[in-house]
């Protein structure tokens, strides 16, 4: 069976969706005042294990709004993950979108761009 | 004898404090505070791009004061697990188009110079730089060995910042001492 998890948004933690079926992970809203690796810690553990399989295209769709520092370090840490496994016959794409107002994450985004060597990293402005 | 409200309220008007919290602070205790910092920038008609800055500033002080506090004591949790309570005092107010947020906490004598020649340095960096060194701190290791969190959120609060970060350090005994920091966060035109 394939892995899917679904968790609704809450004030300090983000709307999370994995369907493995479709090769597709979107987080979506805020992330601050929490235990951030213990959050986390599962979806780490699938993307770990699913990245190092044989999937051919993953997507990854990240809507945050607002994250606090930890989850800085944490997105960074599963972008790292998911560019280095973008080898030969794996493709990674992420969508990166943000609210044109919201300077904070399209600098963030930004930054994370730059950091990226193999998987494909774009920048949607949303309205 | 009952405390005079008014003249408490002539108080909080003459510095222009909008809201203040005094007392115990842990993590899932903050979330409620965070909520009135929230739907009180809303209510302010700012541009969101102000209120986001605002509240990235608030978030990593108050992240600073429970990481960085001395004064802690294990107190039994409501549902579950014990849960590490803070002493701190955090202000935000708001005068002639900036914010600021003011926070009070103790910390351990030993740890004055590392937070002094923190913000020192971070204070004489410009926006472009302090970017920077956010984006090395991302993908380096973590500088302080007392920090639970990345580390980054000193310079997250320097980069919102629209001025220089302020502060002061007092004496509190017992090998303590008290941390003050004051950030202001001036308004984008709308």
């Amino acid at each position: 069976m394939a892995y899917r998890l679904e968790r609704e948004r809450t004030n300090t933690t983000p709307y999370i969706l994995i369907d493995e079926e479709k090769n597709y992970m979107r987080f979506e809203g805020e992330s601050y005042l929490e235990d951030v690796i213990g959050f986390f810690k599962e979806i780490d553990e699938w993307l770990t294990g699913y990245l190092a399989s044989d999937f051919t295209e993953f997507t990854f769709e990240c809507a945050m709004e607002y994250f606090n520092s930890s989850t800085t370090k944490l997105l960074y840490n599963f972008l790292v993950m998911m560019d280095k496994n973008a080898t030969a016959g794996k493709t990674v794409t992420v969508n990166w979108i943000a609210l044109e107002d919201n300077e904070i994450m399209i600098e963030c985004g930004e930054d994370f761009q730059e950091e990226m060597e193999r998987l494909t990293f774009n920048i949607v402005i949303a309205d | 004898m009952i405390l005079d409200m008014n003249e408490y309220v002539k108080v909080l008007q003459k510095f222009k404090i909008d809201i203040v919290y005094s007392g115990p602070m842990w993590e899932d205790g903050i979330k409620g505070l965070a909520e009135m910092v929230k739907v009180h920038l809303k209510g302010d008609d700012i541009p969101g791009s102000s209120a986001r800055a605002v509240f990235s500033v608030f978030v990593e002080q108050v992240t600073n004061m429970l990481m960085y506090s001395a004064q802690k004591e294990r107190f039994p949790g409501t549902n579950r697990e014990p849960v590490d309570v803070s002493a701190g005092i955090f202000v935000l107010g708001y005068r002639g188009k900036t914010y600021f947020i003011q926070t009070r906490n103790a910390v351990k004598n030993e740890s004055v110079d590392f937070i002094k020649g923190k913000i020192d340095h971070l204070n004489t960096l410009d926006k472009k730089e302090l970017r920077q060194l956010h984006r090395e701190s991302v993908r380096g290791e973590n500088d302080n060995p007392e920090s639970k969190g990345a580390g980054l959120g000193l310079i997250e609060i320097a980069r919102r910042a629209s001025k220089p970060i302020s502060y002061a350090f007092e004496p509190a005994g017992e090998g303590k001492t008290f941390f003050t920091m004051c950030v202001e966060i001036g308004q984008e035109e709308k």
